[in-house]
């Protein structure tokens, strides 16, 4: 067990609507995250005292949502990095509060992703105008690749490749997402998704096709952390952190030219200390939220946290072990890839709300925990939710996860 | 053959770790970074050694042949300087005469001459250096230049 797990919970959730098009400010959607975060947790701007955020394209700064808010902060902080990056705040935060430097911490992430500027770079509504090829992207800009897309589908063929997969276990992955999307008012695609769906849709880059890849959103999120002593005070059944990793990375993480063999990729490097911090192991997580970018990251990240063994992620998601009420119900808001893409801070939102046994969905006694479990009508909620977990993947060299229980396991 | 490649759409910006680099390829050669101390060689062109922490290093020019380890093929494009190339393939090369830190093969990227229908893993390939329009930047890009006997392709 971790010197802290059990200590510090997260006590708030909540988000914008996931939008084609806000037509509001970063700062504005990010103001509006956290004071529904705040207020779910029943905390006043007085007690939050610390924001944190992270961005690598859209973004607001912290200082402005604290003083837009009237937070005065003791802590303030944007990193420069994507995904992966929500968990890891969440350990950041731990350390701060345990060191006293601060005592509550709000995280976001605020972005227009799709009518801001997008991932990869380019401008609303196309493609890239003359591009500044520097740094790292003197060595891909030039050399055929810029999207996430482009970047991880070697990894995903070589995948293929050596293990004699289809790209039938992709569609797997993104149906089984789509139908936990269709029990969720929030998400942004929730019309059924068959297998043949996805093999028809068009390729993007092979072997990604179009229903591989998250839906580029507009949207902010926002949870709060604090310590287990505050928590209780606090509206909602507290949801204690047992573990995880921070921005873990793969050896040799030279990423464009030289990449990793995907079975070697960060969560590979993680596994072990992340259970052995938690006390926990795969097969007690009851509620599962995977970083979906592309179907392809959740096979990957399936083996490389012990879910699967590695090479078997393709057959494991075959038969809709993924979906609720069967085996491993795993992104039950839709996720990425369609609820909308909230950079990871959403995919902890659902794993929270589960925990809870509060997830927002159709029972119109959700709030008070009153679930159904009739899928036809709409109930989203698990039966048994006691552990969860959410793994944050920022490409194959560097990841994150958290691991959490319930108030009553 | 794919499309032709605006590489007036894309502005290089070289800097003191790759200058060098790019003096290399107008001159037609494809380098790799080498360390003096233990002969690890890498690339892109990082400024230490991953396998000694060396920062005494030189360059080691590769006879630029190897074999497809993976690939993309884009059939969407996002930077301008490819829209008239589509669809393309990026070719993924294990070099025949460069190892990384863990012994295996350096890999390098870069758009592939040939069609997808003629690409597979396993293939040799070979460097040819392109020309961008800008004299100071010549783009290294990769060939099929061989059979093989166990090849791979993605035929869905």
């Amino acid at each position: 067990m971790g010197a802290l797990t059990d200590k510090y919970c997260i006590v708030g959730v909540g988000e914008t609507r996931f939008m084609k098009a806000s037509n509001r400010t970063p700062l504005s959607m990010a103001c509006e995250a956290v004071k529904k975060a705040m207020d779910d947790a029943g905390l006043t701007a007085r007690e939050v005292d610390a924001i944190t955020s992270f961005q690598i394209a859209d973004s607001t700064d912290v200082a402005n949502v604290a003083q837009a808010l009237g937070i005065r902060i003791n802590y303030g902080s944007v990193a420069y990095s994507g995904g992966s990056t929500t968990e890891a705040l969440t350990a950041h935060a731990i350390g701060l509060i345990e060191g006293g430097y601060c005592n509550t911490v709000a995280i976001f992430r605020s972005m227009n992703g799709r009518t801001g500027r997008r991932m990869g770079g380019q401008a609303p509504g196309g493609v890239v105008p003359p591009s500044r090829a520097e740094g790292d992207a003197q060595f891909y800009m030039p050399w055929g690749f810029t999207t996430p897309a482009q970047h991880f589908a070697p990894s995903a063929m070589r995948y293929l490749h050596d293990f004699g997969a289809s790209t039938k276990s992709f569609a797997e992955v993104a149906s089984a997402f789509r139908y936990h999307a269709g029990l969720n008012p929030k998400a942004l695609m929730r019309a059924p998704m068959t297998i043949e769906d996805h093999q028809r849709s068009r390729w993007v880059a092979k072997p990604f096709r179009l229903l591989d890849c998250c839906l580029e959103t507009d949207v902010a999120s926002a949870f709060i952390v604090t310590s287990r002593e505050r928590a209780y005070d606090l509206r909602q059944p507290p949801v204690f952190i047992l573990g995880g990793s921070a921005r873990t990375y793969a050896d040799n993480p030279a990423w464009n030219h030289s990449r990793l063999r995907p079975y070697l990729q960060a969560g590979n490097f993680a596994r072990q200390r992340v259970w052995g911090m938690s006390g926990i192991r795969p097969e007690d997580i009851d509620v599962l939220s995977i970083y979906d970018a592309f179907t392809y990251t959740v096979i990957l990240q399936l083996e490389a946290y012990g879910f699967c063994a590695i090479g078997e992620a393709a057959e494991f998601v075959k038969g809709g072990r993924l979906r609720i009420d069967h085996e491993l119900p795993t992104n039950l808001s839709g996720g990425h890839l369609s609820e909308g893409y909230a950079h990871g801070v959403a995919l902890v939102n659902e794993v929270v709300r589960q925990l809870r046994h509060r997830a927002d969905d159709s029972c119109p006694g959700w709030a008070e925990g009153r679930h159904t479990y009739d899928r036809q009508a709409g109930c989203r909620q698990v039966r048994r939710a006691r552990f969860g977990a959410s793994l944050g993947w920022g490409t194959e060299t560097r990841g994150s996860c958290l691991i959490l229980r319930s108030a009553s396991a | 053959m794919p499309g032709e490649i605006d590489y007036s759409k894309i502005n290089i910006i070289p800097d003191q770790d790759t200058a060098e680099w790019w003096e290399g390829t107008k001159r037609h050669k494809f380098l790799v970074r080498q360390c003096k101390q233990c002969g690890h060689k890498w690339f892109p062109p990082f400024p230490a050694c991953a396998k000694c922490t060396s920062m005494d290093l030189t360059w080691y020019e590769t006879a630029g042949k190897g074999v497809i380890h993976s690939y993309v093929v884009v059939t969407q494009p996002i930077l301008a300087a490819f829209v008239t190339a589509v669809p393309y393939v990026v070719g993924l090369i294990e070099l025949d005469d460069c190892h990384e830190a863990d012994g295996r093969l350096t890999r390098v990227a870069g758009v592939m001459k040939d069609d997808e229908a003629e690409v597979a893993i396993g293939l040799p390939v070979e460097v040819v250096f392109e020309p961008t329009g800008d004299p100071n930047f010549i783009m290294p890009r990769w060939k099929i230049c061989g059979t093989a006997s166990n090849t791979w392709k993605f035929t869905e």
